[in-house]
């Protein structure tokens, strides 16, 4: 039996996304060769230049149409749905790049409470409570979902548009601080903001 | 540190930026700074507290939101208060207590900008090119009836409604009687009558309530201090003897 063919028959007629113990198992092959197979179906879906494309999230794997067809299915498919305000567009954009993260390290990367915009982003699905973070209080992590990587056509997270900026930024302001009248003492600035 | 100040606003040309609807504190202090094409990296933040709290005098931000932005203003201030006292020598090796300060502010506002844009990007692909998933299939949506509901259910529903007993009015708000000590008065001036006589206890067993005979007996006190009345009472529980003082008699 050809795996590839397999999953991609199985993702087919799949109504929701599939996990990929899930995957092996229907299969019954390790893990390992199902995370293979379904890798190199994804592959081949892009490279073909297929209809489709298989959209992963974290452990699940979805079967989607391709992105650039998306404008066109539109007339058939279309969801109304209104536009992100700017200020929801940053912490959708806060906790896609940060996620997991918690609803103060959004307000603390704004610089203002996101409350609102968070509630917002929950009650379309866009983001969703992941779990919670062992520290006092233990907050509520955010990440986001399937529905984010549907509305952005966006194939897994690897796809997001890179932070180019930030760490070209954080480097030449390392760079920069030095040039104080003081010789500043070597202490190297944590660069890992993420 | 360079001191150089760094023209922002040449004197006298009113120097007017219209600036995007700002998001956050930190956004607007962002494009304060790139409107006025300097380079976040290098600008001496204390530079632009004064151009950061005008604008926020003219555009005046919701209350909700008004915490941070004075949060970052005060930061602001505070960079440009120390920049205008005399530098004092430190200690060597010792880093710079405002330094630090500006630092961290300035690092919070690269990695906000680092975010924004991506917003900014990720705003332009939305809905652009989005996918579409397999539609849930019919078995799998959670059970609807399998023809239309009859339009007597509803008219039937009605029915047994109005079936249901109306319920009871609700009895009349309680008033509680009020009697006042001046009513009773009246009532035992009235019960003395012509005969100018009356005994107590008679008023008192055509009372109502037990607060009516507490304020009759007032009453009748009040009757005595006035010295308008006197009473007698010949033994103990006998009963009292209320006589209206005549007029002449009395003063």
């Amino acid at each position: 039996m050809d795996l590839q063919a397999f999953y991609e028959a199985l993702l087919f007629i799949a109504e929701r996304p599939l996990a990929t113990a899930e995957l092996a198992e229907l299969a019954e092959v390790p893990r390992l060769q199902a995370e293979g197979a379904l890798a190199a179906l994804s592959e081949q879906l892009t490279d073909d230049g297929r209809g489709l494309r298989l959209q992963r999230m974290g452990e699940e794997w979805q079967l989607v149409t391709a992105p650039e067809l998306g404008g066109r299915l539109a007339a058939y498919a279309a969801r109304q749905e209104s536009r992100l305000t700017t200020a929801a567009l940053e912490a959708l954009a806060v906790v896609a790049y940060r996620q997991p993260c918690t609803r103060s390290e959004v307000d603390r990367v704004r610089g203002v409470d996101s409350d609102y915009v968070i509630r917002t982003l929950l009650h379309r699905r866009l983001i969703a409570e992941v779990g919670r973070r062992d520290t006092p209080g233990r907050p509520v992590l955010l990440g986001t979902t399937f529905t984010f990587l549907e509305r952005f056509g966006l194939t897994s997270l690897d796809d997001l548009p890179p932070l180019s900026s930030e760490a070209a930024s954080l480097a030449a302001l390392s760079a920069v601080a030095p040039q104080a009248d003081e010789p500043a003492p070597a202490a190297p600035e944590p660069a890992d903001v993420g | 540190m360079s001191l150089e100040p760094i023209p922002i606003e040449s004197e006298g040309s009113a120097f007017q930026v219209e600036l995007e609807v700002f998001s956050g504190p930190l956004d607007l202090l962002l494009q304060l700074i790139e409107s006025r094409q300097l380079d976040v990296l290098t600008v001496p933040l204390a530079e632009m507290a004064d151009a950061f709290v005008e604008h926020l005098a003219d555009h005046p931000v919701a209350a909700d939101e008004l915490a941070d932005f004075v949060s970052v203003a005060s930061q602001l201030i505070l960079l440009k208060s120390r920049r205008m006292l005399p530098a004092e020598p430190l200690p060597a090796g010792l880093p710079e207590e405002a330094e630090a300060d500006e630092e961290e502010l300035r690092r919070r506002l690269l990695e906000y900008r680092a975010l924004r844009d991506a917003a900014r990007e990720l705003a332009e692909w939305d809905h652009s090119r989005p996918t579409y998933r397999r539609e849930p299939r019919e078995e799998d949506l959670p059970e609807t009836p399998e023809e239309a509901l009859p339009p007597s259910l509803l008219s039937d529903a009605l029915q047994r409604l109005a079936a249901i007993p109306e319920p009871q009015p609700a009895p009349p708000e309680v008033v509680p009687r009020e009697v006042t000590i001046a009513m009773q008065i009246a009532a035992l001036r009235a019960a003395m009558g012509s005969a100018g006589r009356v005994v107590l206890q008679r008023v008192l067993a055509a009372c109502h309530s037990r607060t009516e005979v507490t304020v009759t007996v007032l009453a009748m006190l009040e009757l005595v201090r006035r010295r308008q009345a006197t009473v007698e009472q010949d033994e103990l529980f006998g009963p009292i003897l209320l006589r209206a003082v005549r007029r002449g008699a009395a003063s």
